[in-house]
């Protein structure tokens, strides 16, 4: 890749990242949300490893990290699921909102999100969501590219042990 | 009234992908603090031509992108200071 591209890559998918995480931040109450920022995100991340490459990318993407991320997207989906569950008896509750009256006042503020509307936890499942699709999209690009480095390396030594045979 | 949510979570999430950039030393692009400035000089103007988005009413900026911007430069600040080891044959 070219030089001006590579110059410019890294503090664009910053801004990039930004308007993702602020698609899911609006996520509940305008057209967009957790999967469509977390693919904002991946983008930006893929825009960095399509032109840095694996080897030369200023983000350290590790397969830990990766897998860290995406448990803590999918445990944080079922807890809020389940803490629905249990405190009112409906699996995926709104306990932020309580629209029954069921459940106890101190737990509706608990689950309550801080703005004007207070949606409850739909802003929270926006955020593991987003964490979820961040990572498998990003993950499929980065498996990819290491496969393709693996094939690469392997077709190098190929070419070398026929050019000494 | 500034509205605590977007702002925390912002800051979340921004944190997490800031603590994940590195020095590479084997790249030949070297991005110093002057990256981070005209980032956050960028990302102030962004906000606020989106404005208040997305529907509150308590400043003129969006402020998830803002505090997304300082997650992303504190995690930076905070976990993103090493370089990446490079890879050795023997490894």
């Amino acid at each position: 890749m070219s030089t001006i591209l590579k110059l410019f890559a890294f503090p664009a998918s910053l801004i990039i990242m930004c308007y993702g995480i602020l698609t899911i931040l609006g996520g509940h109450i305008t057209p967009g949300g957790g999967f469509q920022g977390g693919a904002i995100i991946a983008g930006a991340l893929i825009f960095c490893f399509i032109v840095y490459g694996l080897k030369k990318m200023p983000f350290h993407i590790s397969h830990d990290f990766l897998a860290g991320l995406e448990s803590v997207g999918a445990l944080g989906f079922v807890f809020l699921g389940l803490a629905g569950l249990f405190a009112s008896g409906f699996f995926m509750y709104n306990l932020g909102v309580d629209l029954y009256h069921i459940v106890p006042i101190d737990i509706r503020n608990l689950f309550d999100y801080p703005d004007p509307l207070h949606a409850g936890i739909i802003p929270y499942l926006n955020f593991v969501v987003g964490l979820k699709v961040l990572v498998g999209l990003s993950a499929v690009v980065y498996a990819f590219l290491e496969f393709k480095e693996y094939n690469g390396d392997e077709e190098v030594e190929e070419d070398k042990a026929e050019e000494e045979d | 009234m500034v509205y605590a949510g977007p702002i925390i979570l912002g800051f979340l999430l921004g944190f997490i992908l800031g603590s994940r950039i590195r020095d590479n030393p084997e790249s030949e692009m070297n991005f110093t603090t002057s990256v981070y400035i005209v980032f956050i000089i960028v990302a102030i103007v962004v906000a606020y031509f989106f404005g208040p988005f997305p529907w509150y009413t308590d400043s003129p900026f969006a402020n998830g992108l803002i505090s997304a911007a300082v997650g992303i430069i504190f995690g930076k600040l905070i976990l993103g200071r090493k370089s990446i080891p490079i890879e050795t044959e023997e490894e």
